[in-house]
């Protein structure tokens, strides 16, 4: 039998130290806090435990059908109007006990394809569509992606249903309207007229190799063209929809036929206004289409109560149809058909409600003073609202949904922070959006808590109690160096210090630029903030740090795949310095190609397929007249640069650094034939396995790379309070954090660095071969930016806090920890303001985000053996909670392997 | 056992529908749904029952023509004439003229 890694390090006398501070006790170990959801909620939720990723084409096959009819139509007149008709004509459907309606399919988790954005990797494996996608080398990443083979994933075909992408469910007779749709679109969708005019960057073909290699997990340009930022409710929650409608018609005739000094797109406002109309005629009518569905079951009800519910809906969706809510109810409504019907317009993951306790506060406190509702009745709403925002899918390929989503949509809600005049903002209902996360736990919203010293006491341990559920959530967030970042970012755009106060984590954590507004309620006066800068999902994504350095030390040549990716740099490397400086010429020969190309996609995107919902939403679009592609929005400099598995790339410059040119006790020949042979491993897929732990020996006796394994593991790793990884690790923030400023996104603004990894690190570990740092072939990388590499954090916490805080984390939009506790670290009262002290501990070094899987390793190992009895199993894996049971293994073999804190 | 209403309903032969074709089927997902007359949860692909109440889709509206074996036909009820699918829903299509 051959051997484990583990099991040879024992022999050795050397621990991978899966756990710190203790070992783990044996048993399953229960979490602290454990709450119950509403009954109604509860049975909800069990509805959603039961349902299957699902897909129509309705939406597709009524916005296409207007589409096609307006063919010589003005760009966004065009869209507008193919949204309009589909918004009109997807059929309504309202489940039993539902209070919150609307969904952004006629399925429980419903969801669509979008051909007009890319149609060739949902076609069959053989299809000639799908082969051309693969040779761009876009559909690469779906290559090695997994999902899980649980929950509501249809991984495969059955019955008279379709696998498509390994995730979603199509009824067999939609299918062939599904295909005719995908060629109605074939060489006109944002990908496909993208690619023809990236091919003219002179670096295209290096481009192509890039994504072949899966250095870049994707095209940001067409795959998730909108999200990871904060959605703005104001302009519907304050004028209403016929408010809107009529200030877009009468901004419509004072602009018609004017430039008013701007000879490029003055003219363009009339037409962004006529779209403006046309789509909320859109909304409207999906609006009373529920309205219509909710009188028709309630006149075939003979259940008082049922009917009465349904009567309910129908008068809430009647009203926010036209009008300013009325009541928490309503603006709750409102706000959720909103979320959806920006989710409908476009391919989005990471569309954030932000501060929604802070936005529907006023409707919130004023039915509680006037006795309209309880704090019970509220609580029971957002626990629906939990589980309306967790059946949210969205549909892309398998390397998007698979390998970077893990299934997950990233709709986070930010919690605390400051108010525009700089005092805490948390409030009552924020208290309760809090409960309903600890009694209905579900994925969505994840929570985010902006962590300010001026927060109170009692809230910020409500949030902790909160993590002890061991949900996930929610996140802490530095909320003064999130300012800090927003201020350097968005100065040269106007950000005031006031509306820096305003800001909001969008998708995971991504710092989003935000404003207040003034609403009206009633004749009272609140400033409630609300998203008011571009999606930050957008730049290049993700770029696989380790795969870099790997092409560096094989000369540009990538052993995986047999192909040349990068230009052979013919260097000797003789010293580390040159060593350095190659992988940083690689490094900016990569994003320089992939910046380029996706500037033309994200380009295509605008000009094709601009936001009009979003955009209107948005400061300051409707004062414009202008919509996103236009720079209709407040803040525009929001393209990024995201990077994957950097910690292992500097645990392998460290052990390359002291080794080979330090100690020399190897040459540089000696590690690449111990790369290329994976220290004498099998591959991770061979060993059914993605943890570094569980590798297993290719052939016991073949001892020729043992010794330099060895001291590859042993050499210094980043999380120890090692100056002499962690100054590896400084001058690659400052490198890189500058490097990204040098680029330049479509909009003539500063690109930025974004560290975060979400499932990334699994498909990318999978395409890399063995680094220096003793990892092996296949293996994910560790998680996030800031999170050791499992098992190499041996002196605990505060020292691994030192480490990651050695540089500036406001020069990057955001940075990623994640912990692992065993719930006995943390019980009681005292376990909770040790954890709160742990917490500020490294926000107030300067960390910009922590957050805990509060869990122990045992219950995930057994829940891997056993899915089935684990539905409702959830886990925090990057800036995400998702379900155990859908997360492919390679992600869950790595939760499994991270340090598990004994004590803290 | 009482025949199912077929009312509302071009397409004639029972066997050829599913419980997706009625108005009474709340769908979960693309395998079943709620029969909101029974109040219990049925798979999609099973027996219609005689409670049957045609779901307005494209198969069974006047203005569906010229279907193929695929049931891809053409829509007249617009100016376009443009190209659809039997098994499209219509119940909020301002067009749909039911049998």
């Amino acid at each position: 039998m051959a051997k484990k890694l583990v099991d040879i390090l024992e022999e050795k006398g050397m621990s991978l130290n899966l756990q710190y501070g203790g070992n783990t006790p044996a048993g399953l170990a229960e979490r602290e806090i454990k709450k119950e959801p509403h009954p109604r909620a509860k049975k909800l939720r069990e509805l959603y435990f039961n349902a299957l990723s699902s897909v129509s084409v309705e939406f597709p096959y009524w916005y296409t059908r207007k589409y096609q009819e307006l063919e010589h139509e003005i760009p966004v007149v065009r869209r507008a109007a193919a949204l309009k008709h589909a918004f009109s004509h997807i059929t309504p459907v309202i489940w039993p006990g539902e209070k919150l309606v609307g969904g952004k399919a006629a399925y429980y988790r419903g969801s669509f394809p979008m051909p007009w954005l890319s149609e060739g990797f949902f076609m069959a494996k053989e299809d000639e569509l799908y082969q051309a996608a693969l040779s761009k080398g876009g559909a690469s990443a779906d290559e090695v992606s997994k999902f899980g083979a649980g929950g509501g994933n249809v991984t495969q075909s059955f019955g008279n249903v379709v696998s498509i992408a390994g995730k979603f469910g199509i009824r067999a007779e939609e299918v062939p309207a599904l295909l005719k749709l995908a060629r109605t679109w074939a060489g006109k969708s944002v990908d496909d007229l993208g690619h023809k005019y990236e091919q003219m960057v002179p670096e295209y073909s290096v481009k192509e190799q890039v994504m072949r290699s899966v250095i870049c997990m994707f095209d940001s340009g067409y795959t998730l063209p909108q999200g990871r930022e904060v959605i703005n409710y104001y302009y519907p929650l304050q004028y209403g929809y016929d408010g809107l409608i009529a200030m877009a018609k009468e901004r419509k005739a004072r602009v018609a036929g004017r430039a008013d000094g701007d000879g490029l797109i003055g003219m363009d406002r009339l037409y962004f206004y006529e779209s403006v109309i046309l789509v909320l005629e859109g909304i409207q009518a999906w609006h009373l289409n529920y309205a219509q569905e909710a009188r028709r079951l309630a006149s075939a009800c003979s259940d008082p109560v049922q009917k009465a519910e349904y009567e309910e809906i129908a008068e809430c969706m009647e009203w926010i149809a036209h009008k300013q809510p009325r009541t928490f109810r309503e603006a709750l409504q409102m706000v959720y058909m909103i979320h959806i019907a920006v989710l409908n317009e476009d391919a989005i993951s990471g569309l954030s409600p932000g501060r929604i306790g802070q936005v529907l506060y006023p409707w919130f406190e004023q039915d509680i003073a006037a006795g309209r509702t309880t704090e019970e009745e509220v609580l029971e709403l957002l626990e629906c609202y939990r589980v309306k925002m967790t059946c949210i899918d969205c549909f892309a390929s398998m390397g998007v949904v698979g390998g970077v989503l893990s299934g997950n949509t990233f709709n986070n809600v930010s919690l605390g922070g400051l108010t525009r005049d700089g005092r805490s903002a948390a409030n009552r209902l924020e208290m309760l959006i809090l409960e309903a996360g600890m009694k209905c736990e579900t994925t969505q919203p994840t929570l985010s808590v902006l962590y300010d010293e001026k927060l109170p006491e009692d809230f910020l341990l409500k949030a902790i109690e909160c993590n002890k559920t061991g949900t996930g959530y929610p996140a802490w967030i530095n909320n003064r160096g999130a300012m800090e970042f927003l201020m350097k970012q968005y100065g040269p755009e106007g950000m005031t210090l006031e509306d820096a106060r305003a800001v909001a984590i969008g998708g995971c954590l991504e710092t989003s630029p935000c404003i207040w507004l003034e609403l009206t309620l009633n004749g009272k006066k609140y400033w409630v903030p609300g998203g008011a800068g571009q999606p930050t999902s957008v730049g290049v994504h993700f770029i696989a740090n380790p795969k870099v350095l790997e092409l560096v030390l094989f000369n540009g040549f990538d052993h995986r795949t047999g192909e040349q990716v990068l230009p052979p740099h013919n260097k000797k490397l003789e010293t580390y310095e040159e060593l350095w400086e190659t992988f940083k010429e690689y490094y900016e020969l990569v994003v320089d190609c992939l910046v380029k190309t996706n500037n033309i996609q994200h380009d295509i995107w605008r000009k094709q397929n601009m936001a009009v919902f979003n955009s209107l939403l948005k400061p300051d679009c409707l004062d414009k007249g202008q919509h996103i592609g236009n720079l209709g929005y407040r803040y525009n400099a929001t393209f990024n640069i995201e990077s994957c598995g950097q910690i292992n790339m500097v645990n392998s410059l460290a052990a390359l650094k002291k080794l080979v040119y330090d100690e020399k006790k190897y040459t540089l020949e000696d590690m690449r034939e111990a790369v290329l042979n994976n220290f004498g491993f099998k591959t991770a897929a061979e060993a059914g396995s993605f943890s570094l732990a569980a590798q297993e020996k290719r052939d016991d006796a073949d001892t020729r790379f043992d010794e330099i394994h060895s001291d590859c593991l042993k050499a210094p790793k980043y999380g120890n309070d090692d100056p002499y990884a962690d100054s590896i690790l400084q001058e690659y923030e400052e490198w890189f954090c500058a490097m990204c400023r040098k680029f330049e996104s479509l909009y003539g603004r500063p690109m930025y660095s974004c560290q975060i990894s979400v499932s990334t690190h699994g498909a990318q570990g999978a395409v890399t071969l063995a680094s220096p740092d003793g990892r092996l072939a296949g293996t994910t990388y560790a998680d996030a930016s800031m999170s050791a590499y499992p098992g190499t954090d041996r002196n605990g916490p505060y020292a691994l806090f030192e480490s990651a805080c050695c540089w500036d984390h406001s020069q990057s939009q955001n940075s990623q920890m994640n912990l692992k506790i065993h719930p006995n670290a943390v019980r009681g009262i005292s376990g909770s303001r040790k954890l709160l002290e742990l917490t500020r501990a490294y926000l107030r070094r300067g960390g910009f985000h922590i957050q805990y899987n509060i869990v122990d390793s045992n219950v995930l190992k057994d829940a891997q053996q056993n899915p089935d009895k684990y539905r409702d199993l959830m886990v925090r894996v990057a800036g995400f909670t998702q379900y155990w049971v859908e997360i492919g293994k390679p992600i869950q073999d790595e939760v499994i392997a991270r340090t598990e804190y004994e004590g803290v | 056992m009482p025949e199912p209403n077929m009312k509302g309903c071009k397409v004639m032969d029972k066997a050829a529908l599913n419980h997706n074709d009625c108005r009474n089927f709340i769908p979960i997902d693309v395998a079943k749904g709620i029969c909101n007359v029974h109040q219990k949860e049925i798979l999609t692909d099973g027996q219609i029952c005689p409670k049957f109440d045609a779901m307005p889709k494209c198969k069974h509206c006047a203005n569906f023509t010229e279907p193929d074996e695929k049931l891809i036909g053409r829509c007249l009820g617009f100016g376009d004439n443009y190209w659809t699918f039997g098994e499209l829903k219509a119940a909020v299509c301002e067009h749909f003229r039911g049998k």
